[in-house]
Order: structure tokens, then sequence, then C-alpha cells
């Protein structure tokens, strides 16, 4: 019977490209390129892994996400992904993490037969890191999140979750999702060839009524959460007072007179 | 299981109250970060004269639900059971939401660890509301009782203000490191409970084969930091800042990229995905102070950065520049903090 392997990624602004405006220390995204979430490269890798190594695995990506996102679910195919579907409805828009959740959850749902589902750690944009696990609350089943290693073994599915005290081997049956780290895995690139393939395959794209969710419990309107305020985090002025090599002694005098360095 | 299913708030929104705390447990002990929401959890439970009422599970818990009060919290309820022993998403998450449809909690409050974060996300959606993530501010408008959850977004540029207005409980995640663990006092008086608990063979699915300890740094307590980044150009690098932190009873912090290159153990990474850090002092080696890294050490109370280049972005930030080298003043200084300490006066400069 055919593994079903699931990879749910995320478009982001680049965030090698966001830069910090040095003045009035605020992130200017306007000028970065959207990509995969980082670690939904490395979950995309980590599938993709499985698949070199087991018979007859079908992976499919999707996406909740304006019609732009579709460049991420190419990129996908383009590294060896074999389907991709794009999510993408205005009352999706301004979801927090539940509605996000569910609405991946119905997607999966709606699919029909899953035995992974791989997601990454969190993203870099809001980075909550709780959109996967509450896809598998929505699903009913087991997880394994903070991972560095995924395989599949006498039937059962293993994985490493990385915690702060320690490296925690798990084992559980399918079906279950995992969320992959960051840097885990060097994600292959895509090639041009399979880039030209997935393009002429094409993606499919579901709305709303596709995944049977009611428009009130998705989006802006399906979220108990609510963004009250932004504020500029105020920083704490700094002086930025320069010393040069050979100016070391006077600098160790300044740290220690003004009580910062005590020897 | 909760299906396919909305966010619904209750109806008696009004009816719950207090705060409750989840107090992770790492190999059998309270971990410092649940410790962290004590303070913060019960300030806002005293402010509109409610209680903190922390949870522990495990399996031998009966010290640690102790601990919990003379930490501060006004009661505690221990769930005990074998399979409670180590910490596993699906028991967890079942005992805990039992406890919440029982005790109708107006608060739940979570460390933002891995295993915190893991679960706060399957609770959030047993209990259909929300969860700010990740916070490090936390109050309560005492009027409505709400809270107010603020956390760091865009590079730690911003602080977004989160409210859940009407579904219960309101939940957040706290960020460790930022919230203060409060004095234990043996003295303190609280209420405690212990329950057994049976967990059903279906909810026991997920098996822990193994578990391989690491040794942690806790680089959130130290006074001093010296961190190094790329600019140390090779692995041998932090043999040098190894050497200024002997000198000054330094801990070595690092950035990410020196780690994923297997320079130095993750437990030295200080960032987004690392420590949040605030000692005296943070001198960044090599670091040119990408958002990620900032995140992890903007709090600091001095900055110094050195760096080849002027416009690093990490000088923005920095108390002192030191603009040369690492390689060249980083052995200077090490020869200038040897020679305050010993008394000894500086060589008369060579001529150039
Ligand atoms: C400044 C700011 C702060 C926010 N804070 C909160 C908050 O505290 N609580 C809250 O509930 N919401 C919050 N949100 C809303 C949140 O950004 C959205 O819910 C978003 O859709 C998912 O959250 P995330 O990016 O944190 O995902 P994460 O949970 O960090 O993502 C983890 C993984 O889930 C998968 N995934 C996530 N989104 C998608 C998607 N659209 N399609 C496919 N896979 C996906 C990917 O595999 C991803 O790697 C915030 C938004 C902003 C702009
Ligand atoms: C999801 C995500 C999470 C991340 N989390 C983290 C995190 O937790 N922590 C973290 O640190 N990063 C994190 N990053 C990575 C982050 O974006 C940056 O890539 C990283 O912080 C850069 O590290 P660096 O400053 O050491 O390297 P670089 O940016 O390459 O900087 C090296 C600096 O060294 C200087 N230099 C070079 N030679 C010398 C010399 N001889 N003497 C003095 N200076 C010299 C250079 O001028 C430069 O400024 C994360 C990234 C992502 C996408």
């Amino acid at each position: 019977m055919t593994l079903e392997i699931v990879v749910m990624i995320k478009q982001v602004p680049d965030s090698q490209e966001v830069v910090i405006d040095p003045v009035t220390f605020t992130l200017n995204r306007s000028a970065a390129r959207n990509v995969i979430n980082p670690a939904d490269e490395n979950a995309i890798e980590a599938a993709l892994r499985i698949k070199d190594k087991e018979k007859d695995v079908h992976i499919t990506v999707i996406t909740m996400g304006p019609p732009f996102a579709e460049t991420a679910l190419i990129d996908a195919m383009a590294r060896g992904v074999d389907d991709a579907i794009l999510v993408s409805d205005r009352a999706f828009a301004g979801a927090d993490t539940y509605p996000t959740g569910l609405t991946l959850a119905a997607t999966i749902t709606r699919m029909g037969k899953f035995d992974i589902i791989f997601a990454g750690e969190e993203s870099t944009d809001s980075s909550t890191g709780h959109v996967g696990p509450g896809v598998a609350e929505f699903l009913g089943i087991e997880q394994a999140s903070y991972t560095s290693s995924t395989w599949i073994e006498d039937e059962f599915v293993y994985a490493d979750r990385e915690l702060e005290d320690g490296i925690e081997t798990v084992r559980m049956k399918s079906p279950c999702l995992i969320t992959v780290l960051t840097n885990s895995n060097v994600p292959r690139n895509p090639t041009l060839r399979m880039k030209i393939d997935s393009i002429k395959k094409g993606i499919k794209t579901w709305s709303l009524a596709d995944i049977g969710l009611k428009p009130e419990w998705v989006g802006l309107k399906g979220s108990p959460t609510i963004v009250k305020s932004m504020r500029t985090i105020n920083e704490k002025k700094r002086e930025g007072k320069k010393f040069k090599a050979g100016e070391m002694d006077k600098f160790v005098d300044e740290l220690v007179s003004k009580g910062i360095l005590k020897l | 299981m909760v299906g396919l299913v909305n966010a619904e708030p209750p109806e008696n929104a009004g009816e719950y109250k207090n705060v409750l705390i989840f107090l992770e447990t790492r190999q059998g002990k309270l971990a410092k970060p649940g410790l962290e929401m004590i303070s913060v959890g019960a300030a806002i439970a005293h402010k509109v004269n409610e209680e903190l009422i922390g949870i522990v599970m495990g399996n031998k818990i009966e010290g640690l639900v102790q601990e919990a009060g003379e930490y501060g919290c006004d009661k505690v309820i221990g769930l005990k059971s074998k399979d409670l022993e180590d910490f596993r998403t699906i028991p967890y998450s079942v005992n805990l939401s039992e406890l919440i449809t029982e005790l109708k909690p107006n608060i739940l409050l979570i460390p933002a660890t891995r295993n915190g974060r893991d679960l706060a996300s399957r609770i959030a959606v047993r209990s259909k509301t929300g969860v700010t993530a990740d916070c490090t501010e936390l109050d309560i408008d005492p009027a409505e009782r709400i809270l107010q959850a603020r956390r760091p977004t865009y590079g730690e540029s911003t602080l977004a203000e989160i409210l859940c207005k009407r579904h219960r409980p309101q939940m957040a995640t706290a960020r460790p490191g930022i919230f203060s663990v409060p004095e234990r006092d043996p003295k303190r008086k609280f209420v405690s409970e212990i329950r057994k608990t049976t967990i059903k063979k279906e909810f026991l699915k997920k098996e822990i084969v193994s578990f391989k300890p690491k040794s942690t740094l806790d680089l959130t307590s130290a006074k001093i930091i010296v961190s190094g980044g790329l600019g140390l150009g090779k692995p041998s690098g932090f043999k040098l800042l190894e050497e200024l932190a002997g000198e000054i009873g330094a801990s070595v912090g690092a950035s990410r990229p020196t780690v994923d290159m297997g320079w130095i153990e993750r437990d030295h990474q200080v960032g987004q995905t690392g420590q949040s850090v605030r000692p005296d002092i943070y001198i960044a080696c090599g670091i040119s102070g990408k958002a990620q890294h900032i995140m992890g050490m903007r709090l600091s109370k001095n900055i110094v950065s050195i760096n080849t280049d002027a416009s690093a972005e990490l000088n923005s930030i920095s108390d002192y520049i030191i603009n040369e080298d690492l390689y060249k003043v980083i052995p200077e200084l090490i020869d200038a903090i040897k020679r305050r300490k010993s008394g000894e006066k500086k060589p008369a400069e060579a001529p150039a």
C-alpha cells in the first residue's frame, strides 16, 4: 500500500534579506523575496529521504496562502515532491494559529488517506510553532515535535527529538505528525528540468467550499486572538564608545571604573 | 480529539477564574522555565484577588509539589502516575485538559520550551481557545480580567499585545530566561493536593525508546558572556574566547552558524532559536548582529562589539565598539586584563 506523506509549507519573506533599520530599529521586509519557510525546506527533505529509501511513497505539499504562494509549491515539486495543493480563499485571511491549523487539518482530511504529516518547527515570520501540533490535535493523531531525523523501521515511525536537556528517541505507529528542526538536514536543490515538469503538471487549488468549513470558522473571524497593538520596543540608549587596538588597557580601566567588570 | 470544529467561546466566560501554570519537569526535577512563571503568574492572579495554581505532573512528585508551594504557588495540584513520568504529548494534554474542564481557569500559562510549546498547541485546540506564543511581558486588565500578553515580533523590534477576549482559558507561553525565579521560602503557606491518575492505553501509543541526556549550559543566569560568530573563521577561534572567558569568569556563547558548523556545542547558542540571555556584559566577537541573534541578547546591560566591519548591525546596539580584527585585539585585551589584575603598568607604547 502506498505510504502517503503530506508536507505543510508556508511562504515567508526571506529573513536573510530582511534588514534592521539601524536608526528606527524596525525591520524592513518590503525588499525581501518570498521563500519557503526554512524549517519547511528541512521538512520537505525529511519526507524526500523517506521516499528515497522506502518503496511506494507518495508526497503531497500543501500550503494555505495567497495565490502567489504557488511559487513555493512549484519549488517543492521541483525537488521531487509528487503533488501540490494550494488552499486559497479570501476567507482565510487574518487567521491566527487556531483557524490556520483547522484549515490545514480539513484540507488533509479531504485528501483522504495520510500516514505521515511533516511540518516545520516554526515559521520565521511569526514563529509560534503552534500550527503543526495543532493540526495533530484536530486530527487526533500522535506527534513528535522538534525532530532532527525521522525513519521507518519494522512498520514504526521513529524520530529523534532534540530537547533542551537531551535527545529523546520516540517510536509510534502512523498516522502521525512530525515537526522538523531548521538546519536538521541539507535540503536538495530544485532542478530546472523538474521545475519545468512541475509547472506542466500544475498544482491543485482548493477554496473554502472544497474543504467544507464554515466561513465564520476560518480567517480573522475564526481567530480567538486579536492583535490589540504594536509598539516599537524602546531601545536602551547605547553610546557606541569606540576603542582601538593598542587601547585595551584604557578599555579595561573604563569597564572596571564603571563597575561593569569586576576583576 | 476535537474533530474539525471552530474555536468557541464559553457562554459563562465570566465564571472562569484563577491563573493556572504548568510546571514543567525535567529528569524528575522542576525545570527553571516553569518556576519563572510563578512571580508573574502570582502578580496577575493577586491583582484581581484570585489564586495562582501550579500543576505538576509526574511519578515521584511529592517533593516537587512541596517545592512549587515554597516558591510561591497559592495552591499546587500534583497528578501522579507512572505513565506521566516522562513528558508525552497525549497523556499530558489529555490530563491537563481534564483539569481545565474541572477548574475553569481564566488564564493558563505554559513555559515556551520545546515540550511546553508542544503541549500548549494541543491544549489550545482541545480547549477551543487562543494562545499567545513566547511572551516576554504578561499583565492583566483588572476591570475585564483580560490577559495582556505581549510578544516581541519582527526580529524583536516591536512588541505586539495580543488578547483573547472571549475564549477561555486565555493562554500564553512565556519565553524562558525573561521572568525571574522567586525566592524559595520553606515557611510559606500553601494548599496542596496529589491525585493518582490512570491513563488509558490508547493514549500511550507513543513510546520513548531512549533518552540521551546532554550536559546543559545555562547561559540565562551568566553575568558575563564572551560570544563568538563566524568572524572567528575557524573552530579553534573558540579557544581564544575560552581564554578570555577564563580571565574574567565568563561563559562562552555563540552565534547559530558556528553551532551548525560544529565549532561548538548547541547549548552555547544565543538567539531566537538558542538561549535568551541578559548578562551584565556581552562581548560579541565576530558577530554581525542579524535579527535572530539580537533577539537573544539585546537585553544585556552592556554590549561590546568586536568586528572588522564598522557598519556591522550589532554596532548600532553596542555600548562599546572595537572596530578591529579579533585575533589582534583579543590577545591585547587578555594581556590588559592580566596586567590590571596584577597591578602592573602598561608597557611604554612601541614607536610606530
Ligand atoms: C506579529 C504577529 C504575531 C502573531 N502572534 C500570534 C500568536 O501569538 N498566536 C497566534 O495564534 N497567532 C499569532 N499570529 C498569527 C500567525 O502568524 C498565523 O496564525 C499564521 O497563519 C501561522 O502561525 P506561524 O507562522 O506562527 O506558524 P508556525 O506554527 O510557527 O508554523 C509551523 C509550521 O506549520 C506549518 N504552517 C504554518 N502556517 C502554514 C500555512 N499557512 N500553510 C501551510 N503550512 C503552514 C509549516 O510547516 C510551519 O513550518 C501572529 C501574527 C503576527 C503577524
Ligand atoms: C529561523 C532562523 C533562526 C535563527 N536563529 C538564530 C539564533 O538563534 N542565533 C543566531 O545567532 N543566529 C540565528 N539565525 C541565523 C542568523 O540569521 C544569522 O545568519 C547569524 O546570526 C549570523 O551569524 P554570525 O554573526 O556569526 O555570522 P555573519 O553574519 O557571517 O557575521 C560574521 C561577522 O564577523 C565579522 N568578522 C569577520 N572576520 C572578522 C575578524 N577577523 N575579526 C572581527 N570580526 C570579523 C564580519 O564583519 C561579520 O560581521 C537564525 C536564522 C533563521 C533563519
